[in-house]
């Protein structure tokens, strides 16, 4: 079916986009309306449009100058990283993230217009959580290429550890806490693509505080937010020996066995079958290898499982400076130092990894973890495992194989013969044709279901949320929108198992299409999704405000209905909304005499159709 | 503030379902409170109603202390094998009618539904495409379920009894499928209704279920006030549109089906009471049950006359300190299992619902270094019902012994002696599938010759 698309919307863009931050300068102006020319109107056209690093020769004066600038600017005083480091022991407070939505002053208005807008909101939608109009407008600003470096160049933002003594309002439980931290990096972090990466891992790496204490969750995420643009191998290493996941797959304590007794397989199992290959072998483009029968072929069998665990025996907490403790198991938590072995207690005998990796007899916990984690990271299904689940958090639940493929190419080596590099990894995720061949032509298939976080924080940085709570120590203001996602199967890092919040091989019922996030969604998810984009459509966040009413830069613009459905559009729909729907927005808020009222149901008719659901 | 979900604690805390996460909602904000639906007395209901009532226990149940031996020799040797993890005899549940077995001590409500006839034990139930014994196991000479001992795998090959976890179809759905057209004629809601989320035991070829969160049955919340007719009819319009994409319109059907059904259970409860029979609160399972209760004390209003319900609980995966956590699970099934038993009771429906558990597997017989237990195979089941012939245990229990005839490995992994799909198909027969429906409901059943159903059915 032939569609045609808005191809008016940037005529609502001009000038300042909207909403609060749009102070900050003339620049932001001029970025837009450069761009204006290149949102493919038609849905037909391959222009370029500088989405996958044409704009690089920008970059020189662009990524380096900005990231200083613009993020600096962007911390409100607090400090985006100057706190705790994620080894500290100690329990540091008022450290914590950023306050305010970051606005980003539109970094020295290079002149080039780099990149389009379709692309830049995509881009954001992709790799953020959620475009605003202020990063919208920075984006523009520079090449996708400088976009990204400045993001990698942004240091993490940092989660305070959490005090022995938690505020009242966290009801002396920690999770709250740390869920109220988490959610206002995702919120407010200038580290985005970092933060986001991060969510993903957690999505991968999968600890929860249903069985695990939100006092380890707090580094955990920390150290997947510091290792996000690292290597893969080093992703392994640590989360292996955090106290997080030694605690959910119950590494920790996991001693030599004895008599009558076998070592815990929980994470040797899962860390193969989850986190690193997956139960059959795959080939590079993520397709099962099958045998001459036609049959998948097994990754690893029970005996391997029982090796694995015996070869992760040995391991506790450290001691509270981080060395390694004599008696075992060590009971006093330090959830900020790597976990500590005890020798006496690793069993010593030889053991058979995959591809027939032998760990000899007589090896220490140490160096029996090198080479079991080496044994799992050099397995050729690895690259393909990963690299196809990163894509499908942030791009696509659909790739092609050959997306899979490049992707998985560029994880085998860099490039430089370095095998895992994460920059290169997510640079070759984000700027494949396929991620952005939908910034140009609006048919293209593919995108992924907006898990109810990612549906949360986008919206709620379009419309300029921001927390009403005074909380000096930032580690409580945001914690009560984990109940607007609970009812959805959502908490920050509260899944609940292993498996993630949705499963990874899930198929939609009557399709062939594997689409994770579709695992949460049904009939009774979408009624109480209506619900969420009813209080967010309304400003009725409880601890949050945003100004929807005629009086506000949405109510202005909504003097003129096409003119906020279009704006609106660009906010949350890369300004492709199809005109069908356009249509139906505008004739439903054409009516209404009340300007603010217009913005809100045009905001709660985007918010729920499957158009805006499915970002693509 | 109109936000429905404003009053929630921030703090409250709900226990997540493997991929089931509306279950348990009963505490979300701004849910409704239970107290809306009732028997509707004035309408009458369909005279030949039957239930079927899947309790998923997710993670994978320690079967082996559920269902204990209890005679002199059979206790020791579980005690033997189990060490750290062997319960002690004297506080086992006995069971007068099965003088050998006891259960474990968090069941008291089971006991009482087994003693008295209500319920059976189902032993050594497990995935299977044939017959299996150790020895042809060892050398490859059976065609095994793939990838045992996984969870997803092993989850879903139970919801599906198929020789994998890729198919796309449950046996819930598969019935749905074949008896739509013989039942429920004119209802206004699928055959299947899941109250714990998308599952695949509830998605037929032909049919998709329809999903209920606990406690919320009046639709979604607006502020617009008069104009939220329009508001809705203008969202509703939306999700007609064919966008050529994929995923938007596999969302759009979902959409579309969800303000369908949300009227639909709106309506038929719209002016009911409550239930007499009092729930356990801070029990998942026991919100999930009551919701159950009471969307079938309405079903002549939702014009239904075979349902199937799914239901399900987290947190079996016990690989350490399982003696506490999994004492909490099972007092958590026996008494939500009681209650929902006594609703029905309550209903005049107890002899046509009949409620069954199953899980991705039991555990090793032999304990782990740190005070669990890990993936196994066959596992011991519950049925629940006033048609079941209780009072008893069906299959065979296996033989506790390491590198025994039934493990399949040397940790006690038992091999099962009762197929999943046979367990299944002796639950559909009840329901209504007969003979010539059996084989397309059940595709792996052939591998069992003639035994396609146990005794527990009356």
């Amino acid at each position: 079916m032939k569609r045609l698309y808005q191809s008016t919307l940037l005529s609502a863009v001009s000038g300042c986009l909207l909403l609060a931050g749009c102070g900050a300068g003339g620049s932001s102006t001029a970025a837009t309306v450069a761009s204006s020319t290149s949102s493919g109107s038609t849905g037909t056209g391959t222009t370029s449009t500088g989405s996958t690093g044409s704009g690089t020769t920008a970059t020189g004066t662009g990524s380096t100058g900005t990231s200083t600038s613009g993020t600096a600017g962007t911390g409100t005083g607090s400090g985006s990283s100057g706190g705790t480091t994620t080894s500290g022991t100690g329990t540091t407070t008022g450290t914590g993230t950023t306050t305010g939505t970051g606005t980003t002053t539109g970094s020295t208005g290079t002149a080039s217009s780099a990149t389009s807008l379709a692309t830049a909101t995509r881009l954001l939608d992709q790799a953020t959580f959620g475009p605003t109009s202020d990063s919208i407008a920075h984006l523009q600003s520079l090449s996708t290429t400088a976009w990204l470096q400045e993001q990698f160049n942004t240091p993490p933002t940092v989660l305070a550890n959490l005090p022995a003594t938690l505020p009242t309002q966290c009801t002396n439980n920690a999770t709250p806490c740390f869920e109220s931290e988490a959610w206002q990096t995702m919120l407010t972090g200038p580290d985005q693509l970092r933060q986001r990466v991060a969510f993903s891992l957690g999505e991968l790496f999968v600890v929860s505080t249903q069985s695990v204490s939100g006092y380890a969750l707090v580094p955990y995420w920390n150290t997947l937010a510091a290792d996000a643009f690292t290597n893969w191998r080093t992703v392994m290493q640590d989360v292996a020996l955090s106290p997080a996941m030694g605690l959910y797959l119950n590494m920790i304590q996991s001693g030599k066995p004895a008599a009558g007794q076998h070592a815990n397989e929980n994470w040797s199992r899962e860390l193969m079958q989850l986190f690193s290959i997956g139960l059959v072998k795959l080939n590079t483009d993520g397709t099962a290898q099958v045998d001459a029968s036609g049959n998948p072929i097994p990754s690893y069998t029970e005996a391997q499982v029982e090796a694995f665990a015996d070869t992760f025996t040995g391991w506790t907490y450290a001691t509270s400076t981080g060395t390694a403790p004599t008696n075992f198991p060590n009971n006093t938590a330090n959830y900020y130092s790597p976990m500590a072995a005890v020798e006496k207690y690793h069993d010593t005998t030889t053991k058979t990894l995959l591809d027939n990796v032998v760990v000899n007899a007589g090896g220490t916990a140490a160096g029996d973890l090198k080479i079991a984690l080496d044994n799992i990271f050099n397995d050729a299904s690895l690259p393909p495992f990963v690299c196809k689940q990163l894509i499908q958090h942030l791009v696509t639940s659909t790739p092609s194989t050959a997306y899979v493929r490049r992707v998985t190419n560029v994880f085998i080596n860099n490039g430089s013969g370095v095998r895992g590099d994460m920059k290169a990894v997510l640079t070759a995720i984000l700027t494949d044709t396929e991620a952005r061949s939908g910034d140009t032509n609006t048919s293209q298939d593919g995108g992924h279901l907006r898990e109810p976080m990612l549906f949360l924080t986008a919206a709620m940085r379009a419309l300029g949320y921001s927390s009403t709570n005074i909380d000096a120590t930032n580690l409580w203001a945001y914690t009560g929108l984990s109940s607007y996602t609970s009812p959805l199967g959502e908490e920050p890092m509260r899944s609940a198992s292993v498996f993630n919040f949705y499963p990874p091989e899930y198929v939609i019922p009557g399709t062939q299409l594997n689409a994770p996030e579709f695992g949460l969604e049904n009939t009774a998810a979408v009624t109480l999704r209506l619900s969420l984009a009813n209080a967010l459509s309304t400003g009725s966040l409880n601890g949050f405000k945003t100004d929807l009413s005629k009086t506000s830069t949405l109510g202005v613009i909504a003097a003129d209905p096409a003119k906020i459905t279009d704006t609106l559009g660009v906010l949350f729909m890369h300004g492709q909304m199809p005109t069908d729907m356009r249509s139906v927005i505008i004739n439903a808020i054409s009516g209404l005499s009340d300007y603010g009222q217009r913005v809100r149901v045009a905001t709660y008719l985007i918010l729920t159709s499957s158009q805006y659901k499915v970002m693509h | 503030m109109t936000s429905s979900h404003s009053k929630q604690s921030a703090t409250s805390r709900r226990s997540f379902l493997r991929y089931a996460s509306l279950a348990a909602a009963g505490n979300a904000a701004g849910l409704r409170p239970f107290g809306m639906l009732n028997a509707l007395a004035s309408t009458a209901a369909p005279a030949d109603y039957r239930a079927l009532v899947c309790v998923f226990l997710y993670g994978g149940n320690d079967a082996n202390n559920t269902v204990i031996p209890f005679d002199t020799k059979g206790y020791a040797n579980y005690s033997s094998l189990r060490g750290p993890l062997a319960l002690d005899q004297g506080t086992l549940l006995t069971l007068p009618g099965l003088q050998n077995y006891a259960l474990h001590p968090s069941l008291p409500e089971i006991q009482k539904l087994v003693n008295s006839g209500e319920a059976a034990i189902v032993a050594n139930v497990g995935t299977l495409l044939q017959p299996t014994t150790r020895a042809n196991y060892l050398a490859g000479k059976v065609t095994n379920p793939s990838n045992l001992f996984s969870h997803p795998d092993q989850q879903e090959e139970w919801q599906n009894v198929s020789p994998s976890g890729s198919t796309a179809t449950g046996w819930a759905g598969r019935i749905a499928d074949t008896l739509g057209s013989s039942h429920n004629s004119g209802a206004s809601i699928p055959m299947v209704t899941s109250v714990a989320g998308d599952t695949l035991f509830c998605n037929g070829a032909g049919t998709t279920p329809v999903a209920v969160s606990p406690g919320n049955l009046t639709g979604a919340s607006c502020s617009e006030g008069a104009f939220c007719a329009t508001r809705s009819a203008a969202a509703q319009s939306l999700v007609t549109f064919n966008s050529g994409l994929s995923l938007v319109q596999a969302d759009n059907g979902i959409t579309a089906n969800a303000y369908k059904y949300a009227k639909a259970l709106a309506d038929a409860t719209a002016s009911a009471s409550p239930l007499k029979t009092v729930f356990p609160t801070a029990n998942g399972l026991a919100a999930q049950l009551q919701q159950i209760a009471q969307l079938i004390a309405v079903r002549s209003a939702l014009g239904v006359d075979r349902q199937i319900y799914f239901c399900g609980i987290g947190n079996f995966d016990t690989h350490s300190t399982q003696l506490t956590m999994q004492a909490t699970l099972l007092g958590q099934i026996s008494a939500a299992i009681g209650a929902f038993y006594q609703a029905t009771q309550e209903l005049g429906v107890s002899n046509q619902v009949t409620t069954f558990t199953m899980s991705d597997f039991a555990r090793t017989m032999q304990p782990n270094s740190n005070g669990g237990s890990d993936h196994g195979w066959g596992s011991h089941h519950f049925v629940v019902g006033g048609s079941v012939l209780g009072n008893a245990m069906y299959g065979t229990y296996p033989m506790l012994a390491f590198g025994g005839p039934d493990d399949s490995g040397s940790n006690g992994r038992w091999i099962p002696s009762t197929a999943s799909v046979q367990y299944a198909s002796t639950l559909a027969q009840w329901f209504g599938v007969n003979a010539s429906q059996l084989a397309t409901v059940f595709p792996t059943l052939g591998g069992f010759g003639t035994n396609t159903k146990l005794d527990f059915l009356g």
